[in-house]
Order: structure tokens, then C-alpha cells, then sequence
């Protein structure tokens, strides 16, 4: 019940039927009562999949938040931006603009990245430089390592 | 034996009954089988040993190689694939034979159609009917399945439902007609796993009356792609009892064109090569580019697309083809790749794995025909929409059958139990490589039970009997569950009708193609329209061969 608490009664269900598609999202300090998940989705394609030309999945997000206040009560923000970023921090990605309710942004490229929802004060800024309200890990985050496993001792990879 | 327990008997694992050799040679060794340098008994990814739990141990049920105790020199070469231009009425005699075939330098004995890897090239006008006499040569019982072409039932090629098994010695008269304008390919539909990896695959391109069904090219080129799983200078051998590999399908080292490691076309500067693709693989999903050069897809298994479309890749699952043209404006040598983001399991990391499947050279001199303008043109064809039409009004009706692609196993080894079950915390929608080949490889037919599994009376695979009358349009929603075992991707296939794929998860498909092989992707649902007008006994199945030997198939009855 923690869970739902935290999330909403609406992201329960995704939690519970994560996949290779759901990204459950959480609040920050900052907006502490916004409530989000997110599915990937993959990009428009003939295939039954969308890839790039390397090999990398190409997705569009869907994004579904709650109890996102107006912006300007966060500060001088008119806007919320969604970005894919890679897990050193180090690439960011703009996806676009959400809302409350669902909004659908993309597409994202990258194999593992971060989804971080910011507040900001323009709709298409070039960088994040404003408050993070959501954020969670694309399901590839769970990948773990297991060469440190009891198991695999031994082998080096 | 009835036809369906023989169809359960050689896709479950009871042993070949037409075997010419004695594939039970032990649980312990492996026999014919060279270790590679590192020792290993199957070839592992590069600096990646095999888990401590699994050394030492083979797949039980034995092993098989086609031709064995023959020495490979005395078979004769394979030709490359002839184009056999036939036209309604025509008979083509059709004989599945041992050939040498010399990969990489090591000669080994391998299967060919009339000699040739591929086999013959069928080209036939839109609604030919031709006669295929079969005949079977090679040391393992065997059938043609004329994949895609919506034809009679009685020549399907579907032991088991359609006909008996094909012994040594024995023939087959098939009647195939041509319905429909497109690309399809022809193989056995007995141990896949082995007959069709060994090289008994062929294509058929169905031409139109319509002189600009497509839009003009320079050049056509036939691509059939297919990987090889060699360890040092061995084959890795087959499982004897039923397919090894089960968990993920045997996904080769060697990847080949037109049965060759290397592929090669010459082109003028400014030209537009059509390219017929078709994945032959077993399991192998390709991610297939052309160093940048553009790209458009025209058409797949069975119809063009409502609109070409550029792309800057095209992914193909096992089964499925495409028509694709490609502008090479530029002079120069043009890689043809495949391109992937494989996971390497033990690091937790994606890795790109890239592939040169061959290349394209562009000489200076320019083509004699321009078509750069034609080529720009983005063409919609208001021919496929307006037959599509028809079918729109069921796009959002309730599925009339949902299916769960889900699976059991029992008996596999420990570790692997141990390993398949704490990795679960993600599964990629798509397996590009087999990164854990030792697991999968001691898996094998009689541990791993691939499912269809009906939602609404929990029957599976085999006992689903669909009944849907002749005429009518059916909507099937399929769900690959990604809570299983071990989740992967399939590319189910559906004899003897066609279908559009109408959604994925939940989002209508813009851009609609008649298709008979649709991929679904681990954790997604998938909307099927069938349009069954084609009466008679038909397989649905997954394509990955070895997930079919392990199992996953149901039949569609169209009655009459």
C-alpha cells in the first residue's frame, strides 16, 4: 500500500504488469505528490519493430502523470520536458513536452537511459536546467551483471 | 500412426524412422565433433567461457549430421540457385539431395534442391498453376511447404495435416497455384531445424500482370539469408531425437548469402537495385543496411505496402520477406551489413554486434536508365488500400480467439535453471544473438515445451482446434507472455491464408501489407485480421524452427 501511496492507485497496475515496456515513475521532494508511469512504444515502422540502422530500439514514450501543478508554482517554469538520458548523465535527449494525463514524446534511442521529467521555462530548452519532478529507468536498467554471481566466479567475460 | 501423432511423433522427438544412420550415439560424447582451441563443444562468444555448472555435459537424445560416414569430396559441389522460369501448366521435377558444400574453406555434407543452394529460383505469373514433383533423396523424411501461397490444402506440405512424411525414395506431386503477386520461398516442413539450416530452401517470385506494379530498377537481386553454426571446422551436430537449441533456436556463426559467407553485386552509379529479401534462418532476427544508401520498402510476404516508405535498416524476422529498392547514386564499395544491439547477459551491458554480409560495388560509369526520380517518389498503392478497405469494418471488433505464447520446461540442467531464473529481471523484445549458447544448446525438444496457449479454454498447441467457416474474417490476438521462463520473440506463420497484422499493442498499424509471418515481440500484443478464404486444415506456428519442433503449433480449420 506503500506503493500506491507513493504512485497513485493509477501506476499500480503498471508495476505490476512491468515488462520490457514500463517505466513506473517517481516523485522528487520537489513535487512530491505528482504521480506518473510511462510505456515505451515502439516507434512508427513496417516492421514489426523499430530499430536504427545500428541495431538500437527506437521508441516513442507515453507518458502518463498526475497532480502536476501548474509549473509557475515551482518557480519561473512554463513548462514540463521530458528527456531520455544515458545513465552516466553525461547525453540528454529532449523528447518533448508533457501534461497531465498521457502525452506521447519521442522517440528515444538509446538502449538503457533515464527518464527525467523537468521543469523548465521554455518548452524546447536546449538543456535541462530546471527541477526535477519525475523520474524513473528504462526496464533495460534492470539488466544486471552477473560476473560477481557465486555462480559464474571464475569467469572473467 | 495417424497423420497428426506423426506430425506430434516428429516434432516431439520420437526417432527418425528414415534414418540412414544410426544418430544415437550416446549421452556422453559427441561424436564427430572437434573441440575448438578453447575446448569448448559448441562455440562460445568471444572471451566468454562456458558457465562451471554446464561443463561437461551434452544434450541428451544423441546427435545427427546429414551424410554421415560419407567423406564430403565425394559428394557433388553445390551450384549456386538457377532461375526456372515457369509457366501455368508446367511440371518441375524437384529432388532433395546430399551435396558438398565448402564454407570458409571446410568442405561438409549438407542438403540442396536439385543440387543447388538456394534451390531453383521458381518465376511464375500471377495466378500460374504449375507441378512440382518431389522427390526425396536426403537421409531424413521430408516435405515441401510452399510457404505464403495461398493454396490448395492437399499441397501444402504440412506432414502430419496435409500429407505423410516423404521417406527416401519417395515422391510427392504438388499443385501450386499462385494467387497472389509477391515473394515467397519454398522448404521442408520436417525437422526444420535441420533440413532447412542444411540448405533445403528455395524462393518463388510471383510476377503481376500490372507492368508497373513496381516502380522501375536498374537490377534485382535475391538475397536469402541464413546463418551456420560451426565450431572450428565441424558442423555443430543436430539434436538426433528432436531439435537442441530449444530454448532460443540455433543462431549461427557464420552468416551467409545465397548459402555463401560472402555476397557480391556490381552496380552502375545512380542505380536502383531491387533486392528480394527473405530470412531462411532458423531464429536469427537481422537488422539488414546498406552503408547508408537509401532505402525504400516496397513490399513484403504477400502484397505491397499501402505506401513505400524509406527506412534506414530492415529488420526481418525468420520467414519473413521483403521487397526492397536501394539507390546507390555514389561510385564505391557498399558494405552490406547486419547491425544489432546484443546483450551480453553476464555483463548486464548492450553490445553492438555488426556483421558483413557483403558488398555492393558501384562502378563510375553511370546506369543507363535514371530512375532517381522514380525513385523519390514515395508511391501509394491505392489498389492495396482499396482491397483493404473491405476489411476495415472488423478492425475493432473483439478478438475471436486469444492466444498466449508462454512455455514449460523440465528437466534442464541446474545451472541453467538457476541462471534463466534470476535473470528475469528484464527480457529485450527481440533476441538478436544467442548470448548464453551453452545453455541454450543443452536444451533440447523433450525439456522445453514451447506453447500456444488459448485464453478462454486453456487448450494448447495442438489441441486448439479452430474451426472458422470459409469466407470469413477472424481476429486473432496474440499476447507473448514476458512473465515465462524465458520469454523471447516469435515469428508465427499461418499456412494457406493471409492476414494483416491491425495493431501492436494497442496502436492501429497506418501502413498495412498482407502478410503470412508476423514477429511479435516479447511483452506485446498483437492484432491479426485473417482473411479466411482458403478452406481445408491450416498450421499456425512460430518459425524459429526450433521452437516448432519444441512444439508451438496449432491448427485452423477453414471448413468449407
Amino acid at each position: 500500500m506503500r506503493v500506491r501511496h507513493t504512485l497513485g492507485a493509477f501506476a499500480v497496475p503498471l508495476l505490476l504488469a512491468a515488462g520490457p515496456y514500463d517505466i513506473p515513475l517517481f516523485a522528487t521532494p520537489k513535487a512530491p505528490m505528482v504521480t506518473g508511469a510511462a510505456r515505451l512504444v515502439f516507434a512508427e515502422s513496417p516492421f514489426g519493430i523499430a530499430v536504427t540502422a545500428e541495431g538500437h530500439a527506437q521508441y516513442d514514450v507515453k507518458v502518463t502523470a498526475a497532480n502536476l501543478p501548474a509549473p509557475s508554482a515551482l518557480g519561473a517554469y512554463k513548462a514540463y520536458v521530458a528527456w531520455a538520458a544515458t545513465p552516466d548523465l553525461q547525453h540528454w535527449d529532449r523528447l518533448g513536452t508533457i501534461r497531465n494525463g498521457t502525452s506521447t514524446v519521442g522517440h528515444v534511442n538509446l538502449d538503457k537511459f533515464l527518464l527525467v521529467i523537468t521543469a523548465e521555462s521554455d518548452s524546447a530548452p536546449k538543456t535541462h536546467v530546471g527541477p526535477t519532478v519525475l523520474h524513473g529507468t528504462s526496464p533495460s536498467g534492470w539488466l544486471q551483471s552477473f560476473l560477481n554471481h557465486p555462480m559464474f566466479r571464475g569467469i572473467t567475460g | 500412426m495417424k497423420p497428426r501423432c506423426i506430425l506430434l511423433a516428429l516434432s516431439l522427438g520420437v526417432p527418425f524412422v528414415a534414418s540412414a544412420q544410426d544418430p544415437m550415439n550416446g549421452m556422453h560424447h559427441m561424436p564427430g565433433m572437434k573441440h575448438d582451441s578453447a575446448g569448448m563443444p559448441i562455440p562460445m562468444p568471444q572471451g566468454m567461457p562456458m558457465i562451471p555448472g554446464l561443463v561437461g555435459l551434452v544434450p541428451s537424445g544423441g546427435t545427427f549430421l546429414p551424410g554421415a560416414g560419407i567423406d564430403p569430396e565425394r559428394l557433388p559441389p553445390a551450384k549456386p540457385s538457377e532461375v526456372v522460369r515457369l509457366r501455368s501448366g508446367d511440371t518441375l521435377d524437384l529432388t532433395a539431395r546430399l551435396v558438398r558444400r565448402t564454407i570458409k574453406g571446410h568442405s561438409f555434407a549438407m542438403y540442396g534442391y536439385n543440387g543447388e543452394v538456394p534451390g531453383p529460383l521458381i518465376r511464375v505469373p500471377q495466378n500460374a498453376t504449375i507441378v512440382v514433383r518431389f522427390h526425396n533423396d536426403i537421409d531424413l523424411p521430408s516435405a515441401v511447404h510452399w510457404h505464403g501461397v495461398r493454396l490448395d490444402n492437399r499441397s501444402d506440405g504440412a506432414p502430419g495435416v496435409t500429407q505423410e512424411p516423404v521417406q527416401r525414395g519417395g515422391t510427392f506431386v504438388y499443385t501450386v497455384h499462385f494467387p497472389d503477386a509477391g515473394l515467397y520461398w519454398y522448404h521442408p516442413h520436417v525437422r526444420e531445424d535441420v533440413q532447412q539450416s542444411m540448405g533445403l530452401f528455395g524462393n518463388m517470385i510471383v510476377d503481376s500482370p500490372i507492368a508497373d506494379y513496381y516502380a522501375p530498377a536498374n537490377s534485382e537481386h535475391v538475397m536469402m539469408l541464413d546463418d551456420l553454426l560451426i565450431n572450428g571446422d565441424t558442423l555443430v551436430p543436430f539434436g538426433g531425437e528432436g531439435p537442441d537449441f530449444a530454448l532460443m533456436g540455433r543462431v549461427g556463426n557464420v552468416l551467409l548469402v545465397n548459402g555463401e559467407p560472402s555476397y557480391a553485386v556490381r552496380v552502375k552509379k545512380g542505380e536502383v537495385a531491387r533486392f528480394y529479401l527473405t530470412n531462411t534462418a532458423s531464429s536469427r532476427t537481422y537488422n539488414l543496411s546498406f552503408s547508408g544508401a537509401p532505402i525504400k520498402v516496397v513490399a513484403s510476404d504477400q502484397s505491397r505496402f499501402e505506401r513505400e516508405v524509406l527506412v534506414p535498416s530492415v529488420v526481418l524476422a525468420p520467414a519473413e520477406r521483403y521487397v526492397i529498392d536501394v539507390r546507390f547514386a555514389q561510385p564505391g564499395r557498399y558494405a552490406i551489413v547486419n547491425a544489432v544491439q546484443a546483450i551480453n547477459h553476464y555483463k548486464g551491458e548492450f553490445e553492438p554486434q555488426l556483421d558483413t554480409l557483403g558488398f555492393v560495388t558501384v562502378d563510375a560509369t553511370p546506369a543507363t536508365a535514371d530512375y532517381a526520380h522514380a525513385f523519390a517518389i514515395l508511391r501509394a498503392n491505392h489498389a492495396v488500400t482499396s482491397e483493404i478497405d473491405r476489411y476495415r469494418q472488423y478492425f475493432d471488433r473483439a478478438p475471436d480467439k486469444r492466444l498466449t505464447l508462454t512455455l514449460q520446461t523440465t528437466g534442464l540442467p541446474l545451472a541453467t535453471v538457476q541462471f534463466m531464473t534470476i535473470d528475469t529481471a528484464y527480457y529485450a523484445p527481440v533476441e538478436w544473438i544467442d548470448g548464453m549458447p551453452d545453455m541454450n544448446w543443452l536444451s533440447t525438444s523433450k525439456q522445453v515445451r514451447w506453447i500456444f496457449r488459448d485464453n478462454a479454454t486453456g487448450k494448447e498447441n495442438m489441441d486448439i482446434d479452430w474451426h472458422v467457416a470459409r469466407g470469413s474474417v477472424v481476429k486473432l490476438r496474440l499476447f507473448n507472455d514476458p512473465k515465462s521462463f524465458h520469454p523471447m520473440q516469435h515469428p508465427i506463420h499461418l499456412h494457406g491464408q493471409r492476414m494483416l497484422v491491425i495493431a501492436r499493442d494497442g496502436i492501429r498499424t497506418r501502413n498495412l501489407v498482407w502478410k503470412d509471418t508476423a514477429l511479435i515481440p516479447v511483452g506485446s500484443t498483437v492484432d491479426l485480421l485473417i482473411d479466411a478464404s482458403n478452406p481445408g486444415d491450416w498450421m499456425l506456428h512460430c518459425h524459429i524452427a526450433e521452437h516448432l519442433g519444441a512444439g508451438m503449433m496449432a491448427l485452423i480449420h477453414v471448413d468449407p
